[in-house]
């Protein structure tokens, strides 16, 4: 939708974000010159890594200002420098990552391989979890932008910390389920917290996006994936590398291919930042400051606790190598992770219900006010994805594709008004009557084009 | 403003929920910690690891000097200076390839038992591969007590090279 509130300026929310994104870059900049200083991480690429989060960053202001902007000439321009910014960002972190990590390893062919391999799990993942959010889908460049981050951003933020703390541990724990639970703190703690900041970023920004619990799920779902992505990366290279000179390689790279995009796909990372997401959507429309924090740090600690719980306890679980060790390794996720994305999906279902019940309440309203925006008919439709479906398809039938396209923005807009007017009856926006007359105007227009 | 029917006290709700769930997690990994890492274990001591060098199974010696890279194929072991350690003192010595998977050590057993015996440390190939696997291996030298491993005495990391 686009940008219903015309102050263009808001300095609290604002701020925060500016000091947010000040921080990752200061944290990256810092952490490219120790891991360079105290060489006890893999410098190369971090140091070199740092302009690609750098475009990162200038790619995101320009993809959050073309949202942002009304006139169609700035929206261009933006969109086209957003691309290229963030296009370069991942091609200069790709070829960091060959050139520094693995060329030497698995090579640049490999590297590439294993993202190409990557690609279509991580792209399915990511269409189910937007269909999910099934009343009001969230741009698709909204999503790739979180899924951008997750996979460069974040994974550039962890390498240090992550390192440093795994330094000091190996150095003063003995190996073994202490040393374990150690390093597995520092994969929570940092992993989660570097891919957090990325949702609690776009809630800070995109208030516009990010109404519910909802949306929170899908853009932690985002996030999650496109970490995940770039973590299979790392391991399948990794492990092709290392069994490569035994003739195994192959089926090395496929089994954490399989591990991590098939089986984990939905279950691990996933899964963590949908926690986060969640969190952060709750306490998007609590009304008091302290729920509000108690909530985005309830969602970060969960976030933090099902990681660490996989990654400290799943020795405990060892896989026999017989042929029920197929059967074993699905069983051990299940049960390890299983009840992280139920809780995931209990969340899901909560506030699926609490925004479907919202919007018919409010499409029911915004008909009985007689602005022409929402017919009483049109209610019932509007509230069910599948009539809305079956009524585009019907548009189809009768009058071609551009029919159809015309009836899916004007519903589109007849739910962000239902929103709209939720968030206002809840007090949760800033300027909501000229948000709302923007929003009713623009319903008005779509219906005229759509007869 | 017209208070929302639609209330998310139960989303909430469930939300702090979890994060007590998630302080019981957090709080049982720092109970395995304490666990297998107990306070109060610090002794002071520390081993003399000697060196890494080349390794004959056949003859269950040493041969040649100490290095910190070996080919793939060549076989290593870890020379310890037990006789440092207080001879009653329960240790052992693992060796762990770039996996963290242990491939060979000895132990536990008194150091003076493993001094008198001059025992070295070798890394073991694991069965189904015909050679070490690349990458980092780290040697850990641990002081026993009760069974199980308690306080880091000594550490050392040799690399064996892809292309050996």
């Amino acid at each position: 939708m686009e940008a219903a509130y015309p102050r263009r300026w808001r300095p609290s929310r604002y701020g925060i974000a500016a000091l947010l994104g000040g921080a990752v870059l200061l944290v990256a900049t810092a952490s490219s010159i120790l891991s360079f200083l105290v060489r006890q991480v893999p410098a190369r690429a971090s140091l070199f890594g740092l302009p690609a989060v750098a475009l990162m960053v200038a790619g995101t202001y320009y993809g959050v200002r073309v949202l942002r902007e009304h006139e169609e000439a700035h929206r261009r321009r933006d969109r086209v420098r957003a691309f290229f910014l963030l296009g370069a960002g991942m091609l200069l972190w790709l070829l960091v990552l060959d050139l520094f990590t693995f060329t030497q390893a698995a090579g640049p062919r490999v590297a590439l391989l294993c993202a190409l391999a990557c690609l279509p799990t991580t792209a399915f993942g990511l269409f189910v979890i937007r269909r999910l959010d099934r009343n009001e889908k969230e741009p698709w460049r909204l999503v790739l932008i979180a899924t951008a981050w997750g996979a460069i951003v974040s994974t550039s933020l962890v390498v240090w910390g992550e390192s440093l703390w795994d330094a000091i541990a190996v150095r003063t724990l003995v190996p073994g389920p202490a040393l374990d639970a150690s390093i597995a703190y520092s994969a929570g703690i940092f992993e989660e917290t570097s891919k957090g900041v990325a949702v609690v970023l776009l809630y800070l920004v995109m208030r516009d996006e990010f109404d519910d619990v909802v949306d929170g799920i899908l853009y932690g779902a985002a996030v999650g994936l496109g970490f995940n992505f770039m973590e299979s990366i790392t391991y399948m290279t990794h492990l092709y590398a290392i069994f490569q000179p035994e003739g195994q390689g192959l089926d090395a790279a496929a089994a954490q291919w399989y591990s991590r995009q098939v089986l984990g796909l939905f279950f691990g990372h996933a899964t963590y930042t949908a926690l986060i997401g969640a969190g952060v959507g709750i306490a998007r429309q609590l009304p008091r400051l302290r729920d509000r924090l108690v909530c985005i740090f309830c969602g970060f600690l969960i976030a933090i606790a099902a990681h660490f719980a996989w990654d400290a306890w799943v020795q405990f679980f060892p896989i026999s190598q017989s042929a029920f060790g197929l059967v074993e390794i699905h069983l051990r996720t299940l049960f390890m992770e299983g009840p992280f994305t139920a809780l995931v999906l209990l969340l899901l279902a909560m506030g699926l219900r609490v925004e479907g019940s919202a919007l018919v309440r409010q499409l029911r309203a915004e008909a009985q006010s007689g602005t022409g925006t929402v017919e009483p008919e049109e209610v019932a439709v509007l509230a069910s994805p599948w009539r809305r479906f079956r009524s585009r398809l019907r548009a189809l039938g009768h009058s071609g594709l551009r029919a159809y396209l015309r009836l899916a923005r004007l519903q589109r807009a007849q739910l962000d008004l239902a929103m709209e007017r939720w968030h206002r009856e809840r007090d949760e926006i800033d300027a909501p009557l000229e948000a709302e007359d923007l929003l009713r105007r623009r319903v008005l227009a779509l219906r005229a084009a759509a007869t | 403003m017209v208070q929302s029917e639609e209330s998310l006290r139960p989303l909430y709700r469930l939300m702090v929920g979890s994060g007590v769930v998630a302080i019981l997690i957090l709080a049982l990994g720092l109970a395995t910690i304490l666990k297998f890492a107990p306070p109060g274990q610090a002794s002071g001591l520390k081993a003399r690891i000697v060196g890494v060098y080349p390794y004959d199974p056949a003859t269950h010696r040493v041969t040649g000097p100490a290095s910190t890279h070996f080919p793939r194929t060549q076989p290593f072991a870890a020379k310890v200076d037990w006789s440092s350690l207080p001879g009653g003192v329960v240790v052992g010595a693992r060796w762990y390839n770039t996996l963290d998977e242990p491939v060979g050590g000895v132990g536990p057993a008194t150091a003076a038992s493993l001094a008198a015996t001059g025992a070295l440390v070798p890394a073991m190939t694991p069965p189904g591969l015909h050679a070490n696997l690349p990458g980092n291996y780290t040697l850990a030298v641990t002081r026993y007590s009760r069974g199980q491993p308690v306080e880091l005495l000594g550490r050392e990391e040799v690399l064996v090279e892809r292309n050996g």
